[in-house]
């Protein structure tokens, strides 16, 4: 409301995601990659082993080039990024955390300091001092974690904050522990795979010890996300626990995907690093990498997804609009509130798709990702103004709508227009079936998890009078706005529906 | 006129104005430094690499600056966080907005960032081959860096004008765009990268002074002066014109209208003129090092004065709307002290690796001149 919105054409969201997700695939590596070219070069030197010498040498070339490169301008990328799609959350963050930021930056200096000299004195300094420095850059890399762990942890468990406005009330909130050690698990993790990576420009026998040894962490790292992922789940919202129950596929899919990715990943690191690693392969660890990006990626979409419906729970929604803010939008309207509408006295349907950007643009598209032509085919105007009464019980992870009534007329035109269908059928059952599908479907299921609907045998003049009075049902029901036709096909459906949906 | 300007955060500043601002000049100016030496020094190296063949010094400048180049990226973009995060603070709700109106090309920055930061990487490593191909990925790199130099440029003058934001965000909310319809957005932009230029002249002058060999330190020290002169006096013209450009109040403040912007404006054009004496003065002198310390001393103070100017610009086209001074402040001073502390560690724990390195890269000289 505060901002312009970037219409991007696609859910802002979805770009996050991208320039995100690469980053902190790249910057865990920078994390468990600084203990592991260490302590690699650590065990060189005890075991007087010139050729792992060599390889921690080659590494840590590859090493400062991701890290210091991609992985430092993604993480500004993201901070780029966020300030575009969801400015109002980013200045609060800003507000609330900036001398968090202020020490992330200074650890961030020198981690970016130390790498370099790491990666490009190894003839200049002596062997004791090139291991400090290595020490140095690895606790400086974990302590820009310690610092920025507790930013992110802070959006999905505010804790005491919300009442407080207390920084370190918001700091240490109550995912801060669980996810501090899932993050340094994941680093140890990936240390491992990124290890395995460079490994492979090795001679075979030397690439046997660097493949085992990487093979190590690998398997470390990813089996301690198990308990540490009980113990984080543990502590997220008892709301969003509720998400992962299957309701929702998306999710469904990410944490599907998440335990396969680990269980590929720790049983090709089993077979191919620790009993034959003479057998690892450029293929197999490509397929390592994917499967460390696969766990990474889900864990980051199970965390954003559990926020929902907040970007900073309890305190703004996920399209930027703040919780506290909602009342007032209602009551003076959308035009009042934000300088950047243009259309509301217009064509209702321009000014509903300018409310659609600045409400639902965040989340949904019009025709691709969590497209809306294809959740309102069918709708008329008048359903869709009231549906968007009832959003947060419609999915728990949408913010409720903010405006008035001549915003919901103006947005549920403008959904309604987008799909347009007179739905129609064979016989008066079919009929029923596809005004299910657009007054009923978006709530309950037949025979499905999502509230159940099960009124088969009643007699359909009954449901057919019922429709007329859903609101004293249950006050968060929209009210039936289909034809007496269509009430009565849809009685006849409910009555005796032949499959389940 | 209804301007679409943002409220500001609800929530107070975490710190009071005076402290906020200090930290983002003096971290502004650190960044400029470094931005500097990087796009004027990409340049530089360009140059030498197209004259390698007909100047030995000049390959040997390619050289040293492919060596440099990579850690001066890399301490930019570092420097170039602080400032960034104390002007949200401050003017958030201008910066996001006009971020918005142009976010295409302002995301942009981030993978014309990585493209350049590879290629300085490409350069550095296939530096002593020194082919065409080199060449091209410099030219390509200079060309990166100073299109993110344009787009910045864009993105804080646009933050400046809220009067245009609603023209733009209506005719594209995508942000597919760029605040050409601004009158200083050239003369600021070509200012600024004159500017950058200048300062890696003063940065081959400081080279220069560090090196023992006699031919290539003169050399160094005459390339320099050379490059800081020429468009330090070019820029007094593009400086007179940014000035013309700028915005009626804008312009008379600084001309007697405002006092400290007046006498900063005054001083900023007196030190690039004791710079320059200085630097020619040193090419009649027999020992010379004095003078060309003061003249690069000159030339730094000269960056100092315009990032204050730069500010005092922002906030004299701001007046009209807000001042971080309307702000609420509640400090949150325990968490600012363990910054302080830890900035304190970190800058002692920087010193110590960069001493280490130094030690052990002078021993390695002196064991190297010992065998010959």
């Amino acid at each position: 409301m505060n901002y312009p919105v970037w219409q991007l054409g696609f859910p802002g969201g979805l770009l996050i995601a991208a320039v995100a997700v690469l980053h902190v695939f790249i910057s865990h590596f920078a994390v468990g990659g600084g203990a592991y070219l260490v302590l690699t070069e650590h065990r060189a030197y005890s075991d007087n082993d010139s050729e792992l010498l060599g390889y921690v040498r080659h590494h840590s070339k590859f090493f400062a080039l991701l890290t210091v490169v991609l992985g430092a301008v993604t993480g500004v990328g993201i901070w780029f990024t966020i300030g575009l799609v969801s400015p109002e959350a980013t200045s609060s963050l800003i507000h609330t955390f900036v001398w968090g930021w202020a020490i992330e930056w200074v650890f961030f200096f020198v981690e970016i300091a130390a790498a370099l000299i790491y990666a490009y004195h190894w003839d200049t300094l002596d062997r004791q001092t090139h291991l400090v420095i290595g020490w140095i850059y690895f606790v400086a890399a974990w302590a820009s974690l310690v610092v920025i762990n507790g930013i992110i942890t802070y959006m999905l468990t505010p804790g005491r904050w919300l009442e407080t406005k207390n920084f370190w009330a918001g700091f240490f909130n109550p995912t801060y522990w669980p996810s501090l050690c899932i993050r340094t698990a994941m680093a140890v993790g990936l240390a491992g795979i990124f290890g395995l990576v460079t490994a492979m420009w090795e001679p075979s026998a030397l690439r046997e010890r660097v493949v085992r040894w990487a093979g190590w962490w690998l398997v470390l790292g990813i089996a301690s996300l198990l308990p540490l992922s009980r113990w984080y789940f543990h502590d997220f919202p008892a709301y969003s626990r509720g998400y992962f129950s299957g309701m929702y596929v998306g999710l469904r899919h990410a944490m599907l995907g998440a335990e396969v990715s680990a269980g590929v990943a720790l049983l090709l690191a089993l077979l191919f690093a620790l009993l034959w690693p003479r057998l690892m392969s450029p293929v197999v660890v490509a397929v390592l990498l994917f499967a460390g990006m696969g766990i990474m990626g889900a864990g980051e979409y199970a965390r954003e997804f559990s926020r929902y419906p907040y970007v900073i729970n309890g305190y703004i929604y996920a399209n930027d609009i703040r919780a506290g803010q909602v009342e007032s939008i209602a009551a003076d309207g959308v035009a009042k509130t934000s300088p950047w509408i243009e259309g509301s006295a217009g064509d209702p349907r321009v000014y509903g798709r300018e409310l659609f950007a600045l409400e639902c643009g965040s989340c949904h598209s019009v025709d691709g990702y969590r497209a809306m032509r294809k959740f309102a085919r069918g709708w008329d105007a008048k359903f869709g103004g009231e549906i968007l009464l009832h959003l947060p019980v419609v999915r728990e992870t949408m913010p409720p709508f903010a405006g008035d009534a001549h915003d919901r007329a103006a947005l549920g035109g403008y959904l309604a227009s987008l799909a347009p269908a007179t739905p129609s059928g064979a016989n008066e059952r079919e009929l029923g079936q596809q005004v299910f599908a657009i007054h009923c479907a978006l709530c309950h299921s037949i025979g499905g998890p999502r509230r159940p609907l099960d009124l088969k045998g009643t007699d359909p003049d009954g449901i057919a009078a019922m429709l007329g009075t859903l609101g004293d049902i249950n006050p968060d029901m929209p009210p039936f706005t289909g034809t007496d036709a269509e009430g009565h096909a849809l009685a006849v459906y409910l009555s005796n529906p032949s499959s389940s949906h | 006129m209804n301007l679409p300007i943002p409220y500001p955060d609800p929530m107070p500043l975490p710190a009071p104005v005076w402290l906020l601002r200090t930290l983002l000049l003096l971290t502004f100016f650190l960044h400029v430094l470094f931005m500097n030496s990087l796009l004027g020094g990409a340049a530089v190296a360009l140059v030498c690499c197209m004259r390698r063949r007909s100047s030995a010094f000049s390959a040997q400048l390619a050289g040293d600056l492919g060596r440099l180049l990579p850690s001066v990226f890399a301490f930019t973009i570092t420097l170039g966080v602080a400032p960034l995060l104390f002007l949200q603070v401050m003017y958030g709700q201008f910066l996001y907005a006009s971020s918005i109106l142009i976010g295409v090309p302002w995301l942009a920055i981030i993978g014309m960032v990585v493209l350049a930061y590879y290629g300085v990487y490409i350069f550095s490593m296939k530096n002593p081959q020194q082919n065409y191909k080199t060449t091209a990925v410099l030219a390509l790199v200079v060309v990166l860096l100073a299109s993110i130099a344009f787009v910045y440029s864009n993105n804080f003058t646009l933050m400046l004008a809220p009067e245009r934001w609603l023209n733009i965000y209506h005719s594209h909310a995508g942000g597919w765009s760029l605040n050409w319809s601004e009158p200083s957005l050239l003369p600021r932009y070509l200012h600024f990268v004159l500017g950058a230029l200048a300062v890696s002249g003063l940065g081959l002058v400081a080279m220069g002074l560090r090196q023992q060999e006699d031919g290539y330190r003169q050399w160094l020290i005459e390339q320099g002066s050379l490059l800081f002169t020429g468009t330090t006096l070019l820029n007094f013209g593009v400086g007179f014109w940014f000035l013309v450009k700028l915005s009626g109040p804008a312009r008379l403040a600084f001309v007697g209208g405002n006092g400290f912007a007046t006498v900063l404006l005054g001083v900023g054009m007196l030190l690039p003129l004791a710079a320059v004496a200085h630097l020619i003065m040193a090419k009649a002198n027999k020992s010379p090092k004095r003078q060309l310390v003061i003249g690069v001393s000159c030339g730094l103070l000269t960056v100092a004065a315009m990032v204050v100017m730069r500010d005092v610009l922002r906030n004299l086209a701001l007046a009209p709307y807000f001042s971080p001074n309307q702000l609420a402040v509640a400090p949150q001073w325990s968490i600012i002290l363990l910054f302080v502390l830890l900035f304190i560690a970190g800058l002692a724990t920087l010193c110590y690796m960069l001493r280490k390195v130094a030690i052990a890269s002078r021993m390695q000289v002196a064991a190297a001149r010992k065998l010959q």
